[in-house]
């Protein structure tokens, strides 16, 4: 309770949505978090997490009052002690049916990644339902509704979907998702919905996907015309497919380095294209959400600019030189202290050991610093574009709205940070 | 709601100021005045009507902005919430409500709590990480039945042999093809006669010479267990070949292909799912792997070096020979990093087994016949043999390299390589 400055003005345009956070003390918090983390080998990020969540929710106003987090870090230690009691026995029901059938193959491998995927995206919705039912607006919570299992098996079919059409339906796939997601969450007994058109995010997104997907493809059909198919399988079908029967094949086929070149070439400037691209579609998709959210008459819209995303990005950028600047500089000096040091002792293995230590700590502190470069500056930070340039209509309605629900369990949470897949 | 007191009692011992009110109903924001009192607070509306008292005692912080003290009650299941932006005020409440942690010290004190239980807890697994998951793989191993150790030998068994048989010579990798493979064969089945009826086996053995210039030999679980071709070129006596395999039939004899796996899967549990969980932390569950497993390994070698010694005398071998060959074998070789290497200093384990086992003439565990038919095993026959290239492998490359299998959970341990 320091600076008030922040909310001396408490009352801003109606309908206007603002971010009140304090840059730096959110970096603060984060690498005292991120330390603490190393530190604890990982046990510390129950509270971290708790910590990050009060200061994004309390930093977010809208209408005129700030959201609240009340979740406990030790609700998300007992739902990740819980997960790890559902995901043991699992896994090894999942190693002895492997052995059991004998078969080292594919497909128990496959069915029980399935498996695991859908568990995923159950725990990732069942998340949610936490960090909405722990979500405080003007004295009532939000809450989510709703069959997680349905959740996952709908998102997973997405994913597939999207998978066969090369990206093409993901407009389509998110808008459905979206809505329902959208349609299962409430505030109070205000109900949500989701109004984003999947055709206006396909329209907005096209030029990407023709960029990234679309050119690579038609460099690769192009080729495929080039190839004498016929000749080659024959060879392939003679040969035994090591790397001397790869050598002749080539030999005999000159088009077909050729082909393998161009390839190489179109997916190279695919990924290259892709990188460079991938702000705009942040900031497209980001847009789109933002303006579908509906609460009762109450409707969002977004003026995010694309440009406000890659100065994100740059931003990063500069950030991570700088990090990696101060990384090698301070862990060039720190080495050669420490090496002068145990060399006194001329003792080999004493050496290669401090050496191992030591880059694994380098190690360690370059990427947990990177990380949290990446979560100050591109997580939050879109966070914080999100809500400035957010725009409530129909504000209104917010003024009426009785409560319902109650909190949920954490089980969701501690699932999702088991597999992998949680998210802030 | 009382509303007996229609006006906020007047007294030097009270300060109030406004607040924003909202009543955990509903979401109307309600511009109020709030009374701090002798026992608690009373809120009151614009119009003086008390709407509500909240005692000290029942106060707790929540997450709010810089310069908002924002109040909830304990013990509420709906969320009534209290913003009070007026210091003097927040001071005052402050001052009375022993459970809103003023400066946070509570807060601090919670936190240095966590993290000294968790650097317990760090602490803690490492330790059974180190000595409980061996003595726990050691007591449950027994337990496993046989057939399941004998259907992970068979899973790892075609992958091992597709990894070691790099010039793809197929049937032709295991040396038992032709007159010199079949003599050969009939010697070594003598040899490993000799040991196997002497030892208490919990399953039957299968031991196979293969192509393979390295000096080196592993058991698989299961009871499989490969010689390399280098192993029998190197070998001066039939005893010395007889010490390792009674070393790899220690293997098969503690069970070490389950307790390997059971082992790892402790590890992975311990290092996997319950530390480790941060970026770059993969980094550190590797490396703690691995200085764990190898602490591990050392053990069962030396286990495994016992057995050898005691099979030998047993069998009225040369307990000896083992050390004799290891330390041929091995004699300048740079024996890398102490805490990494899966066997023991070879010094130190030629040390152990010379201690171990009294020095004295013993007879050759095979004849002169036999053992030059042993020698001969890898040797390609005058006539109709398999066309492998035995003799490019004849003249053994060194290797320098480590056991190439040590390190797989399911790939068993190698005698000899170090």
């Amino acid at each position: 309770m320091t600076t008030a400055e922040a909310v001396s003005s408490p009352v801003a345009a109606a309908g206007a949505v603002r971010f009140l956070g304090d840059e730096g003390a959110y970096w603060r918090l984060r690498i005292k978090g991120a330390a603490l983390v190393v530190v604890t080998l990982g046990i510390y990020r129950f509270w971290l997490a708790t910590d990050v969540r009060r200061y994004l929710w309390s930093s977010t106003e809208i209408a005129g009052d700030t959201l609240e987090y009340n979740g406990l870090a030790t609700e998300l230690l007992i739902g990740f002690l819980f997960a790890i009691a559902i995901l043991v026995p699992l896994y090894m029901v999942f190693a002895l049916v492997a052995l059991e059938l004998d078969i080292v193959a594919v497909t128990p491998a496959l069915i029980g990644f399935a498996l695991l995927l859908l568990l995923g995206e159950y725990a990732l919705y069942r998340a949610r339902r936490y960090r909405l039912t722990r979500t405080v607006f003007r004295g009532l919570r939000f809450d989510q509704h709703g069959s997680p299992w349905r959740y996952a098996l709908y998102a997973l079919v997405c994913w597939g979907i999207v998978i066969v059409t090369l990206g093409l339906a993901y407009p389509w796939t998110q808008a459905f998702i979206e809505r329902f997601k959208m349609r299962h969450t409430s505030y109070g007994d205000l109900q949500g919905r989701f109004e984003g058109r999947g055709l206006s995010l396909f329209w907005r997104g096209l030029p990407i996907w023709l960029l990234v997907v679309g050119v690579p493809l038609f460099a690769i059909g192009g080729m495929a015309r080039l190839i004498d198919w016929t000749m080659l399988g024959n060879e392939l079908a003679a040969s035994q497919g090591d790397g001397d029967s790869m050598n002749t094949l080539i030999k005999n086929n000159p088009q077909l380095a050729e082909a393998i070149g161009i390839v190489i070439a179109a997916f190279s400037a695919s990924v290259l294209v892709g990188v460079l691209l991938y702000p705009v579609f942040q900031a497209v998709k980001l847009r789109w959400w933002i303006s579908g959210l509906r609460f009762g008459a109450v409707a969002v819209t977004s003026r995010l600019r694309i440009r406000q995303v890659y100065r994100v990005y740059l931003r990063l950028l500069l950030y991570l030189f700088l990090l990696s600047l101060l990384a090698s500089i301070m862990g060039g000096m720190t080495v050669a202290v420490v090496l002068g040091i145990v060399g006194l002792a001329h003792n080999a293995t004493l050496t290669q050991v401090t050496i191992g230590a030591m880059s694994l700590l380098l190690y360690v502190v370059f990427m947990i610093g990177s990380s949290t470069v990446y979560q100050v500056i591109v997580a939050a930070g879109l966070w914080r574009l999100g809500a400035q340039t957010a725009a409530l209509s129909g504000e209104a309605a917010l003024d009426g709205v009785r409560a319902t629900g109650t909190a949920s369990s954490a089980l969701g949470e501690g699932l999702a940070d088991a597999l992998g897949v949680g998210s802030i | 709601m009382t509303l007996t007191a229609d006006t906020p009692a007047a007294g030097t011992a009270t300060s109030s100021g406004p607040a924003i009110y909202f009543d955990g109903t509903c979401s109307a924001r309600n511009d109020v005045v709030v009374e701090a009192g002798a026992a608690g607070l009373r809120i009151f509306s614009a119009n003086r009507r008390l709407l509500d008292e909240w005692l000290y005692g029942e106060l707790r912080r929540q997450a709010a902005p810089d310069g908002v003290l924002r109040l909830g009650r304990h013990g509420e299941t709906l969320l009534a919430r209290l913003e009070i932006r007026d210091a003097a005020l927040v001071s005052a409440i402050e001052d009375r409500a022993v459970t809103l942690d003023r400066g946070g010290a509570a807060e601090r004190r919670l936190r240095r709590k966590v993290v000294i239980l968790s650097l317990a807890a760090v602490v803690s697994l490492i330790f059974t990480a180190v000595i409980g998951v061996p003595v726990l793989a050691t007591h449950l191993a027994p337990l496993v039945p046989i057939a399941f150790e004998q259907k992970l030998g068979n899973m790892v068994d075609g992958q091992i042999r597709a990894t070691l048989d790099t010039k793809h010579l197929g049937a032709g990798f295991v040396c038992d093809a032709g007159a010199n493979g079949a003599a050969g064969r009939a010697a070594l089945d003598k040899l490993v006669g000799r040991l196997t009826a002497a030892a208490a086996l919990p399953y039957p053995l299968r031991v196979d010479v293969v192509r393979r210039p390295d000096f080196n030999a592993f058991a698989l679980p299961g009871g499989h267990i490969y010689a390399f071709q280098g192993l029998i070129d190197r070998a001066q006596t039939p005893d010395e070949v007889a010490g390792v395999l009674a070393h790899e039939i220690g293997h098969v004899a503690h069970r070490d292909g389950t307790r390997t796996v059971l082992q790892a899967a402790g590890l992975s549990f311990l290092f996997g799912m319950m530390l480790g969980d941060f970026v770059g932390g993969g980094g550190v569950v590797i490396a703690a792997k691995t200085v764990v497993r190898s602490s591990y390994s050392r053990r069962v070698e030396a286990a495994a070096d016992v057995y050898s010694v005691g099979l030998m005398q047993k069998v009225g071998g040369d307990p000896r020979a083992l050390a004799t060959i290891l330390a041929r074998v091995t004699a300048d070789k740079d024996e890398g990093i102490k805490i990494l290497a899966d066997h023991p200093d070879t010094k130190d384990r030629v040390i152990a087994i010379d201690a171990m086992a009294p020095a004295g003439a013993s007879t050759p565990l095979l004849g002169a016949a036999d053992w030059a038919a042993l020698k001969q095993i890898c040797a390609p026959s005058p006539g109709g043999a398999p066309t492998a290239p035995a003799s490019a492998t004849a003249t053994p490359a060194a290797s320098a390299a480590g056991p190439a299998y040590g390190k797989d959970p399911s790939g068993g341990t190698p005698a000899g390589s170090k």
